[in-house]
């Protein structure tokens, strides 16, 4: 890890109260991680997780019970620091009355920007999230996928240093989605650091230097997405044909090996260091070996074990 | 904090304010309703063969100021409400601006939302009068200005009860202050007279906390044409804008800590 700290959180926790006089509920158990410059951060969990709680916490939208969290060395209780921060909060609403132009124009006088600097920029950031056609219709026209654009350009509209995303790609179609991920890597281009709430985690190793993932109000993995790929135990993948039902049921029970059906053939996954044994086994038994393959767990494997792990 | 870009944001705030509050079909409703009372005044003053003008101009500024304390409740909390609601709020806090300078902001475009109705209300009893030859003069106008300061005073206490509590709550309590605020001289009167000390305290007390909303009617000495020293508007004024700032400073106090869910 190289680069300033941008982020940090240490042991942050947070109770809610879900209802009046009902007891409080720890949605955070004391979270600890941190953000370098100049990275993309995935921020990953199921629902409920506690992802948009952090968020709010480190915008100063919602304060900590207990622990620390500082941006870009301030107190998220601060004002000043949000003067490098940009923020879309997950499905984002926007006064339907006014239009694109307009929504964005509100958003950089609250930034202090000039009048000139103003113009300049929102028409850069319309062109930018594909907007500059629909730029003099009022919101209320917009899909949910163009309104998100908006959330974008308000977001990036003062050129912050740092941007907090909730769920950036939540309403895009594959198009959309594909651009704000390009939209992202150019962040990253330009040496500006992202934290990115998400579940789509395709989109997360796609774009994401490093990851988090929360369950339950707890961190439970911290690290590159190398590492990911990297954990766990390493396995083979046998692909075969005229496999016998008994043939299956006794590699499941010698090798702990999973069986997938792929069409009219099986995929069967063994631990790596007993691929040869199993390989034998499998040509002993007649079957017709077609391919053999080693497998890197992917960031949803990890994600999968860990939020099982979790609730068991 | 730069005070030129702190007023530009809480400009920016009040402006966007002012163009939500304006789409208000609530708030459209009741003015033509505050309008159609003033205008009815006129048929009512015809009834009474003495004292016309006068029951014209009781009925008259007395819609006015009813009309003008439910749309200061009832459009202040809404739009406080949904912002929180919508969650607009989201994107507007996370630019570089305090939860003082959003709430003030909010407060300036609410006031000059209601001040903007009063016009219209003000115009349409000067319509009213003019067109049945009732009398006109400084007395009305000081009545309208105190009017204004007695509104953004409520919309100041609804802005206090939004910022922690539900729209209903908040309306309910507001309008609680409006008519506390009112009775609390009475009440203070007859706690006086009263043989108990606790309920003697207890209503002097209520009159010192609550404001004293009577000290902004001057409607029997518009309707009376009755002559007006200084003192008699600018204190009043001035007990207004203290008060108000009072308030404000509280919301902004219980705003800054709340969890925005």
């Amino acid at each position: 890890m190289s680069g300033r700290e941008i982020v940090r959180v240490e042991g942050v926790v947070k109770d809610v109260r879900p209802g009046f006089g009902l007891r409080r509920k720890r949605v955070l158990h004391g979270i600890d991680f941190e953000v370098r410059e100049g990275e993309i951060f995935g921020f990953v969990g199921p629902n409920g997780a506690g992802k948009t709680t952090t968020l709010k916490i480190l915008m100063g939208l919602s304060r900590a019970t207990a622990g620390r969290a500082r941006v870009l060395g301030c107190d998220v209780r601060e004002t000043a620091f949000r003067r490098h921060v940009g923020f879309l909060p997950e499905n984002p609403y926007f006064y339907d009355y006014l239009t694109a132009r307009e929504t964005l124009h509100f958003y950089a006088k609250l930034c202090g920007m000039g009048r000139a600097r103003r113009i300049e920029r929102v028409d850069a950031l319309l062109e930018q999230v594909g907007l500059a056609q629909a730029a003099d219709a009022r919101l209320r026209t917009f899909s949910k996928g163009m309104q998100q654009r908006v959330g974008i350009a308000q977001a990036l509209v003062h050129d912050p240093d740092v941007v907090f995303l909730d769920e950036p790609m939540s309403g895009l179609d594959p198009i959309g989605r594909k651009e704000v991920r390009d939209l992202i890597l150019r962040l990253r281009e330009q040496g500006k650091t992202v934290f990115m709430n998400t579940h789509i985690l395709h989109d997360v190793e796609l774009v994401c230097d490093r990851v988090a993932i929360i369950v339950a109000g707890r961190i439970r993995h911290v690290g590159s997405i190398q590492d990911f790929a990297g954990a766990g135990e390493r396995q083979t993948d046998v692909l075969v044909a005229r496999l016998g039902a008994d043939v299956g049921a006794a590699l499941e029970e010698r090798f702990s090996a999973e069986l997938r059906g792929v069409g009219d053939r099986i995929e069967v996954r063994v631990p790596e260091k007993r691929a040869g044994e199993a390989l034998s086994s499998l040509l002993e038994a007649g079957a017709q070996v077609i391919s053999m393959s080693p497998h890197r767990p992917s960031l949803e494997d990890v994600f999968l074990s860990t939020v099982e792990a979790s609730r068991s | 904090m730069n005070p030129v870009r702190s007023l530009s944001c809480i400009l920016a705030i009040a402006g966007n304010t002012v163009r939500e509050s304006v789409r208000s079909k609530l708030l459209y409703g009741l003015v033509f309703f505050a309008v159609l009372m003033i205008g009815a005044a006129a048929v009512i003053a015809t009834l009474s063969y003495v004292e016309g003008d006068r029951i014209l101009q009781d009925v008259a500024l007395g819609a006015v100021r009813f009309f003008g304390v439910v749309i200061a409740i009832f459009v202040g909390i809404h739009l406080i409400h949904r912002e929180v609601d919508r969650r607009t709020v989201y994107t507007i806090l996370s630019k570089p601006l305090s939860r003082g300078e959003f709430l003030l902001g909010k407060f300036v475009g609410l006031v000059g939302t209601i001040w903007l109705q009063m016009a219209i209300m003000g115009a349409a009893f000067v319509a009213i009068s003019l067109g049945t030859g009732a009398p006109l003069g400084a007395p009305h106008l000081a009545f309208f200005a105190l009017t204004a300061v007695e509104l953004a005073l409520v919309v100041a206490v609804a802005i206090f009860f939004s910022s922690f509590t539900t729209p209903v709550l908040a309306a309910f309590f507001t309008g609680g202050v409006w008519v506390l605020g009112h009775a609390s001289r009475e009440l203070r009167d007859i706690g006086a007279g009263a043989e108990s000390p606790w309920l003697a305290g207890a209503t002097r007390l209520i009159h010192r906390i609550l404001p004293d909303l009577e000290s902004f009617n001057l409607s029997s000495e518009a309707a009376h044409l009755l002559p007006l020293t200084t003192s008699d508007w600018l204190l009043p004024v001035l007990y207004g804008a203290g008060y108000l700032t009072l308030v404000l400073f509280a919301a902004v106090a219980v705003f800054e800590r709340r969890d925005l869910r």
